[in-house]
């Protein structure tokens, strides 16, 4: 019988194919774990802040919340604040808690029906327009989302005037 | 067109009379089981490639600190992809190494291939012997759970018990008096950047030494 393949090509053969299944198992599994970063998800950070039933219609309300950045295997809690309000129970409007003048914390003042910033007096309407004083724009808005009767914010400010 | 890069290339660099003189080297004529003891060596060196790579990967996330250790593994474990696997290459390769290589030390002994003019050969293989005993009991501290931690205790104090000189064999590996932080990065340089060190350095040595006296025949009774 001829033998058309050698014994040495054939375990020539049999050596590479392993070794390349080795290296393409090796390989494959090193540079999915190397790119894995591409891959992630962004995380868009959605906070959530409270029921609906929270924020009254007229009064601004002034919520608490924790604020969880993951970096990693880490977590960093920051407890943080923003003003809602809302005119029809559907459409909220949340503020940034700080003046855009200084970063003071400003309050509500109800007989006025505005907000009222200590640091210069300055005051904004309740829909965040500078009725006085020294603020440079309007308050600051952050985007906020209802989620099955949930309020959702991304505390980080829209650019100034966006709603 | 291959062929004729290759042909090129050799002319520039010479990797034909290379690969010769590495791939297709002679051998000792061998058969059956016996013939797979020849593989042990070639075997340890895999498994060495396998955990050189998984660990650079593994490093990409891992930090030797007490406070994060732990937790970076959880990650690498939890949300990096292929994580666990990469892992569990690294952590099961560890074990094979040691096997592997204890068994290709046991061939090499019983078959008497140690002796002259094989002795370097035999000593580089001993050195890397203790530089993979090396890498297993400083991997063994990173992951930085219970076992982790009192396997070292345990092992930190066994040195420890060394006449006169123990108690400071005792502090110089564990970086101060108590086992923690200082013992957690210590142990981390040493296995990611001593050891392969060393062990580069000496593969390289017993590998000249293996192609340059050949492997030695299987020892046969004398009235076969």
């Amino acid at each position: 019988m001829e033998n058309e393949v050698s014994r040495r090509t054939f375990l020539q053969w049999i050596i590479a194919s392993l070794s390349a299944a080795i290296g393409l198992v090796l390989g494959g599994t090193g540079t999915g774990y190397f790119l894995s970063p591409a891959f992630k998800k962004e995380d868009e950070g959605w906070i959530d802040v409270g029921s609906v039933r929270e924020v009254s219609r007229g009064a601004p309300v002034k919520l608490e919340f924790t604020q969880r950045k993951k970096d990693g295997w880490m977590t960093v809690e920051t407890r943080s604040s923003a003003w809602f309000l809302t005119s029809n129970g559907r459409d909220f409007v949340a503020f940034d808690p700080r003046c855009t003048h200084l970063g003071c914390p400003y309050r509500w003042d109800a007989d006025k029906k505005q907000f009222l910033c200590p640091c210069h007096t300055a005051t904004f309407a309740v829909d965040g327009r500078v009725v006085s004083g020294p603020p440079p724009r309007p308050l600051d808005r952050f985007p906020v989302k209802v989620v099955r009767e949930r309020l959702q914010i991304i505390p980080q400010a829209l650019e100034s005037g966006k709603a | 067109m291959i062929a004729k890069f290759l042909s090129e290339l050799d002319e520039r660099t010479g990797w034909k009379k290379v690969k010769e003189a590495l791939l297709d080297r002679r051998i000792p004529e061998a058969s059956g089981w016996q013939a797979w003891l020849y593989t042990l060596g070639s075997a340890s060196l895999l498994l060495f490639a396998v955990q050189a790579l998984t660990g650079m990967l593994l490093a990409m996330n891992y930090v030797p600190s007490p406070d994060h250790a732990y937790d970076s593994i959880r990650y690498i474990e939890r949300e990096v992809l292929l994580g666990s696997f990469v892992r569990g290459l690294h952590h099961w390769g560890a074990s094979f190494m040691v096997v592997i290589v204890a068994l290709h030390m046991l061939r090499v002994f019983f078959m008497g291939a140690y002796k002259y003019p094989r002795e370097g050969t035999w000593m580089a293989g001993v050195a890397l012997f203790m530089v993979v005993m090396g890498f297993s009991f400083t991997g063994y501290l990173l992951p930085w759970d219970q076992k982790a931690y009192w396997a070292t205790a345990v092992g930190t104090n066994i040195a420890a018990q060394v006449p006169t000189l123990g108690p400071y064999i005792g502090k110089v590996l564990k970086g101060g008096d108590v086992l923690g932080a200082l013992t957690l990065s210590r142990f981390y340089a040493f296995h990611v950047l001593v050891l392969p060190a060393l062990l580069i350095l000496f593969v390289g040595l017993h590998l000249f030494l293996v192609v340059w006296h050949g492997i030695s025949e299987t020892p046969r009774r004398k009235d076969q």
